[in-house]
C-alpha cells in the first residue's frame, strides 16, 4: 500500500510540476481599447525632392494644424484627403495632383452605396489609393469591396 | 503488494523496451519513402518534398521528381515546381503529365506568355496524351491577354460540345467587352458636370460632382451680379477645380470601372480552370490500393 501510494504521488507530482511553467503563467494584462490614433502621427516635415511635393506639403502641414488636428479623424478614406493630395503631387505633378485632390473631395461626399465600391482597411476607412487614379492604367490595380485591406 | 510491484514493473518495461528499438533504420530510403509518402497524402506538401528531396541524391526516380514537383505547385512555390517539372526526362513515362503541369504552373503564376512559349517551343504536340489538354489550355490563355484572339472556329475546335457554350461566351466577351470610354465620359462630364461619373455607373458621384459645381458656380455668379468681383473670382476659381476634378474624375473612373470588369472576367476564367482543374488528370497517388 505504501509502495503504491508512494508511486502514486510521484506521478502527482511529476506532472503537476512539468506542467507548471514560470515562463508562460497566466496573469492579468494590460489592455488598452482605444481607438488608435492614427491622424495624430502625423509627419509635419516638408518634403524637398520634387516642387509639387513641396507645394502640396505645406498646404497640407498648414491644413494639418489649423484645422485637421481640431476636428479629429472624419475622413472616411484610407490615406484620409490630405495624405492623398500630397501623394498624388508627389506621384505626378501639382496640376494634376489638385485635379485628383478635387475628384477625391466630391466622392468625398457622396454617402450612397460606397460599401460597393470601396474595399475596407482594418481601421475600417474605405481603402481608396492615388494608383488608381494617375490616368496610367498599368498602375491600376483592382481590388474587389469584398476584400479586408490589412495594412 | 509484492504482485502490485510486478506488475508495475513489468509495465514499465514492456511500455519502455519497444519504443527504444535501435535496430529500426529511419534514414533508410524505403522508410524515407514511406514516411514522403504518408506526408504527401497527408497533404503536408512542403515537408512531403523535403523527405523526396532526401531520396534523390541516393536514387533519381520520375516518379520522385514529379511528386516533388507537384508538391511544390500545390504549395505555390512555382519556381521549383517548374524547376522539377523539367528535369523530368522526355523518355519518362511522366513527360506528358509533366508536361501539363508546367502550363498549369505557368497558368498560377499568371505568366500567360510564358503558357505559350512554353506550347510554342516545349510541348510535345504527337504521341501526346494530352496534346487536346495541351492546346486548350493554350487557346484559354489568350482570353487573358489583350493579344488579338484567333479566329473563333480555331479557337472552340479543341474543346468538347459541352464546354463549347461558355467558352464561346468567353470569346465574345473579350472580343467585344462592356468596358466603357474614358474619352466619352470626360466629354459627357464636360458637357454636363457629373454626368460622365453617371455613364460609368457612378451615379451617386454623379449628382455630387453636379451639385458642387452648380452651387459654386452659382455663388460666383451671385457674387459677381452684386458687384462683389474679388469674391466672385475666388468662388469661380473654386468652382473652375470642382468642374476640371469632376472632368479628370470621370476619366479615371472610367479606366477603373475597365479594370473592374476586366478583373471580374479573369475572375470567371479562373474558377473556370479550376473547376476543371486546368484540364490536369487525376494521378491517383494516394488511392486506397
Amino acid at each position: 500500500m505504501v509502495i503504491k501510494i508512494f508511486f502514486f504521488s510521484i506521478l502527482i507530482f511529476t506532472v503537476s510540476g512539468l506542467s507548471q511553467t514560470d515562463w508562460v503563467r497566466w496573469e492579468k494584462v494590460e489592455y488598452s481599447y482605444e481607438k488608435p490614433n492614427r491622424f495624430r502621427q502625423r509627419d509635419y516635415s516638408f518634403d524637398t525632392e520634387s516642387a509639387s511635393g513641396f507645394i502640396a506639403k505645406s498646404a497640407v502641414n498648414t491644413y494639418w494644424y489649423f484645422f485637421s488636428e481640431l476636428d479629429g479623424d472624419n475622413c472616411p478614406y484610407s490615406p484620409s484627403c490630405s495624405a492623398f493630395f500630397v501623394q498624388s503631387a508627389k506621384e505626378t505633378n501639382i496640376f494634376q495632383g489638385t485635379l485628383m485632390f478635387f475628384d477625391r473631395f466630391t466622392r468625398d461626399y457622396n454617402i450612397y452605396k460606397r460599401y460597393e465600391h470601396y474595399p475596407r482597411v482594418k481601421d475600417g476607412h474605405y481603402y481608396d489609393p492615388v494608383s488608381l487614379y494617375t490616368l496610367d492604367e498599368d498602375k491600376i490595380e483592382y481590388i474587389p469591396p469584398s476584400v479586408l485591406i490589412k495594412k | 503488494m509484492k504482485i502490485t510491484e510486478l506488475l508495475f514493473f513489468f509495465m514499465l518495461f514492456t511500455s519502455v523496451n519497444p519504443a527504444q528499438t535501435k535496430d529500426f533504420d529511419f534514414s533508410s530510403p524505403i522508410n524515407i519513402k514511406k514516411f514522403a509518402d504518408f506526408l504527401f497524402c497527408d497533404r503536408d506538401y512542403l515537408r512531403a518534398a523535403l523527405e523526396y528531396e532526401r531520396l534523390i541524391s541516393s536514387e533519381v526516380k520520375d516518379t520522385l521528381l514529379f511528386k516533388i514537383a507537384l508538391s511544390y505547385s500545390i504549395i505555390g512555390d512555382y519556381p521549383f515546381a517548374i524547376k522539377y517539372f523539367g528535369k523530368i526526362p522526355y523518355s519518362s513515362s511522366y513527360i506528358n503529365e509533366a508536361q501539363l503541369e508546367l502550363i498549369k504552373t505557368h497558368y498560377l503564376m499568371n505568366d500567360y506568355y510564358g503558357v505559350r512559349s512554353f506550347y510554342n517551343n516545349s510541348f510535345i504536340k504527337e504521341a501526346n496524351k494530352y496534346q487536346l489538354e495541351g492546346n486548350k489550355l493554350f487557346n484559354f490563355s489568350y482570353l487573358f491577354t489583350k493579344d488579338e484572339l484567333p479566329s473563333k472556329e480555331k479557337f472552340l475546335s479543341p474543346f468538347n460540345l459541352s464546354e463549347k457554350d461558355e467558352i464561346s461566351e468567353y470569346y465574345d466577351w473579350k472580343q467585344d467587352p462592356l468596358y466603357k470610354s474614358s474619352t466619352i465620359a470626360g466629354i459627357m462630364s464636360a458637357i454636363i458636370p457629373g454626368s460622365g461619373k453617371m455613364y460609368v455607373g457612378e451615379i451617386g458621384d454623379g449628382i455630387v460632382a453636379f451639385i458642387t459645381t452648380t452651387v459654386f458656380s452659382f455663388i460666383a455668379y451671385d457674387n459677381f451680379k452684386a458687384g462683389h468681383n474679388t469674391r466672385g473670382w475666388i468662388w469661380a476659381g473654386v468652382a473652375a477645380l470642382f468642374y476640371g476634378g469632376n472632368i479628370y474624375g470621370s476619366v479615371a473612373a472610367a479606366q477603373v470601372h475597365n479594370a473592374k470588369i476586366t478583373f471580374e472576367f479573369n475572375d470567371g476564367l479562373n474558377v473556370f480552370l479550376q473547376k476543371n482543374n486546368y484540364y490536369t488528370p487525376a494521378y491517383g497517388f494516394c488511392d486506397e490500393k
